[in-house]
């Protein structure tokens, strides 16, 4: 306490005198400055996703989504699956749909935490739902809740993420203001969910003489399959 | 202990040893180059950059004029979400508060993601001494750890690495000889840092940004060490100097869209992570505990300076990539733990102005710093500011004390001599004639007497056949 205290006094103390030297202008509102939010989303989320090195796919058709869950899960030789729930991989089955094709899927919603952990760690593919998805970077952004965990994009080698055309936001202002309490609002705003995450593409590095490598961390792939229009 | 603490080692010595190394002139040049690529590309994509990077610096500099009231109301919403807040004056507070949270959650390995806070204070060093193993997961980072060296670069810690030299690193570590393909090497390496994930009790982070109005925390990487360090741990440490907080979320895009183009030129990291509580019921993953630590450590001695500015850095890096100087002598050559023209501030101010003579000198003041720089710092201002504070502690520059009489003797001739037109030229006259035997090609390689010392370093471009007077006489004719 006594030390929060004292630093926040010499703080008093600092911005005071350094405001002599400089004075202070207001918090600055943006307006439109560096906005890059345009008509094309779809296209241009898709360009931007795979300029970070993600493979986006979009399709009208359920079926065609669902195969396309297959054939990466076949390539890959994929045995354990971490499988979301609700959302978009609810509205396309995936769980039935996959149930014969011999791989061992595990539903979020069906693990306690000893066992969530090592499933986790054992999957080969992880697939999610998102939040929603950002046009201006390409990014796909997750929001931990309940069956909604963090390990799920995280963990296993390669992420699936299925999404609604919907869902994509043309510019990253877009989303933190649905983030941003409205102060003058009735009801007290909701807190942020406790991780929100924006992934643009796969893990990489580049710390060894600047050659790129994916999968460093986190998955070494990214699939989005987005479900809409062409 | 303080900010900056390092050897005070020899500037020049450690610059010469770099431009004689060269593997490590190789190293420097492709990744400058690539780097100083992409900000300018990234930039060049963005719509209105220069106005929002104006804009950025105005939200910093609104900031740091009412930091006690942003710092208040950030710790009062970290705590409405069941965070916890310590307040570190100094290094020494930080690593003690650090320690005990270790050691009162009974946490014995500890995984650190990549935090230059972290860095100046030492941490890891007291966290083995109280028993904590840590592991750094960044694999640059973790690289250097095992190689038991200092990052040289904000955002490629181990640029000053060949993939040979990577290979005998992380072979002597596994025990077993590995190839030297980038690729291998970094899939070895994934694998035992995901072993050091499983078993992690304790993560610790850096904060890139902290948003007063929720009380959340944005971490940046490429690799999602980051992720995984406040993903598996069941505490979360997160340490934060004081300027790293921002006033409210709808200001954080402006931020992130300016970092990575500045960085690297990519449009975003690949993962941004922004914190906001421990895990709250019924999820499955994240820590139970999350403390947010605050440092001062000097920084709020700095706020009430004229050097105010250099509290605004994000730790992108660009001016390190843009630097003529960083990019020929690399980052362990400022001997601080922050290098390049942003270290060559910090060291002396957080360190010593005396005991850094060199550093606020390792520059020629050409701009291009501020010119990458996503909040537009005026470096080369506060380098000529630097100087002055030398001055004033009778430091007369590079070669000291013993040499400001002659310095001051030197200036005082010129200004006498600026003063006079006829003198002016009369001088011009006499030194183009002096100096005309020493010309090749059009530069002074080598100059007698005093000028000897600029020539050891540097070439001198020799005096043109008719001077600017002249020419303008001649054109205006
Ligand atoms: S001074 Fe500017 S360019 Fe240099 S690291 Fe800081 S923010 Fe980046």
């Amino acid at each position: 306490m006594q030390t929060r205290d004292t630093i926040l006094h010499q703080v008093r103390l600092a911005v005071t005198e350094g405001n002599r030297l400089q004075p202070a202008p207001p918090l600055p509102e943006r307006g439109r400055i560096g906005y890059q939010g345009a008509a094309d989303a779809v296209e241009r989320f898709c360009s931007e996703l795979t300029a970070a090195g993600g493979h986006p796919f979009v399709t009208p058709d359920r079926d065609a989504a669902v195969q396309r869950i297959r054939d990466i899960m076949q390539r890959h030789q994929a045995r354990k699956i971490a499988l979301g729930c609700g959302g978009v991989i609810e509205d396309l089955d995936v769980a039935n749909r996959l149930r014969g094709d011999g791989v061992d899927m595990t539903p979020m919603d069906a693990l306690a935490a000893p066992r969530f952990r090592e499933a986790m760690f054992a999957a080969d593919i992880g697939i999610s739902n998102v939040a929603y998805l950002i046009a201006e970077t390409g990014s796909v952004v997750m929001a931990t809740a309940p069956n909604e965990p963090r390990s799920l994009s995280l963990l296993p080698p390669v992420h699936i993420a299925l999404a609604h055309v919907e869902q994509i936001l043309p510019d990253l202002f877009d989303l933190f203001d649905l983030y941003s309490p409205v102060a003058d609002l009735a009801k007290p705003a909701a807190p942020p969910p406790s991780c929100l995450t924006l992934i643009t593409g796969p893990s990489k590095t580049g710390d060894i003489e600047l050659k790129l490598v994916t999968g460093v961390h986190g998955p070494g792939e990214l699939h989005v399959i987005l479900i809409g229009s062409q | 202990m303080n900010y900056a603490q390092h050897e005070h080692h020899d500037f020049l010595g450690a610059s010469n040893q770099a431009l004689a190394d060269p593997p490590l002139q190789a190293a420097l040049t492709r990744l400058t180059d690539t780097l100083m690529a992409g900000n300018r590309k990234g930039y060049a994509a963005l719509a209105d950059s220069s106005a929002l990077r104006d804009h950025a610096k105005r939200i910093k500099e609104h900031t740091l004029a009412h930091l006690d009231r942003y710092l208040e109301q950030l710790e009062a919403s970290v705590q409405k979400l069941g965070g916890r807040v310590h307040w570190a004056a100094t290094a020494d507070d930080a690593r003690r508060i650090i320690v005990t949270i270790a050691q009162q959650a009974g946490c014995q390995n500890a995984v650190k993601s990549k935090s230059m806070t972290s860095e100046e204070i030492h941490l890891n060093g007291a966290l083995e001494k109280a028993g904590v193993r840590v592991t750094e997961t960044d694999f640059g980072e973790f690289i250097i750890q095992l190689a038991g060296e200092r990052p040289s670069h904000l955002v490629a810690p181990a640029v000053h690495h060949t993939r040979e030299s990577v290979a005998r690193v992380l072979s002597q570590h596994l025990g077993q000889p590995l190839p030297d393909d980038p690729k291998s090497l970094a899939l070895a390496g994934r694998r035992v840092l995901r072993e050091e994930f499983r078993r992690a009790d304790l993560g610790i982070s850096g904060v890139n940004f902290a948003v007063a109005e929720t009380g959340s925390i944005v971490l940046i990487t490429n690799e999602g060490n980051g992720r995984l360090t406040t993903t598996c741990p069941r505490v979360h440490v997160a340490l934060m100097g004081i300027e790293k907080v921002i006033p409210r979320m709808r200001d954080l895009p402006v931020f992130l869209k300016l970092l990575a183009r500045g960085a690297t030129g990519q449009t975003l990291s690949v993962y941004t992570t922004m914190i906001t509580g421990p895990k709250r019921p019924g999820e499955q993953d994240g820590p139970d505990e999350f403390h947010l630590v605050i440092l001062d450590n000097g920084r709020s001695r700095v706020l009430a300076t004229p050097f105010r500015e250099s509290l605004q850095c994000i730790r992108c890096g660009a001016c390190l990539n843009a630097c003529p100087v960083y990019r020929r002598i690399g980052g362990h050559a400022y001997g601080g733990v922050y290098s390049g023209p942003i270290g060559s501030i910090l060291t002396p101010l957080y360190d010593s102005v005396t005991l850094n003579p060199h550093l606020p000198h390792a520059s020629s003041l050409c701009g291009a710093c501020q010119a990458a720089c996503p909040v537009k710092i005026n470096i080369p201002h506060m380098l000529i500011g630097l100087r002055a504070l030398q001055h004033q502690h009778g430091q007369g520059g590079h070669g000291g004390r013993h040499r400001g009489r002659w310095e001051s003797w030197a200036y005082r001739l010129w200004s006498v001599v600026l003063r006079r037109p006829w003198l002016y030229r009369l001088a011009l006259r006499g030194a183009r004639l002096a100096l005309r035997r020493w010309d090749q090609d059009g530069w002074l390689t080598r100059l007698p007497g005093p000028g000897a010392s600029w020539t050891a370093l540097r070439d001198f471009p020799a005096p043109a056949a008719l001077s600017f007077r002249q020419r303008w006489k001649k054109d205006l004719e």
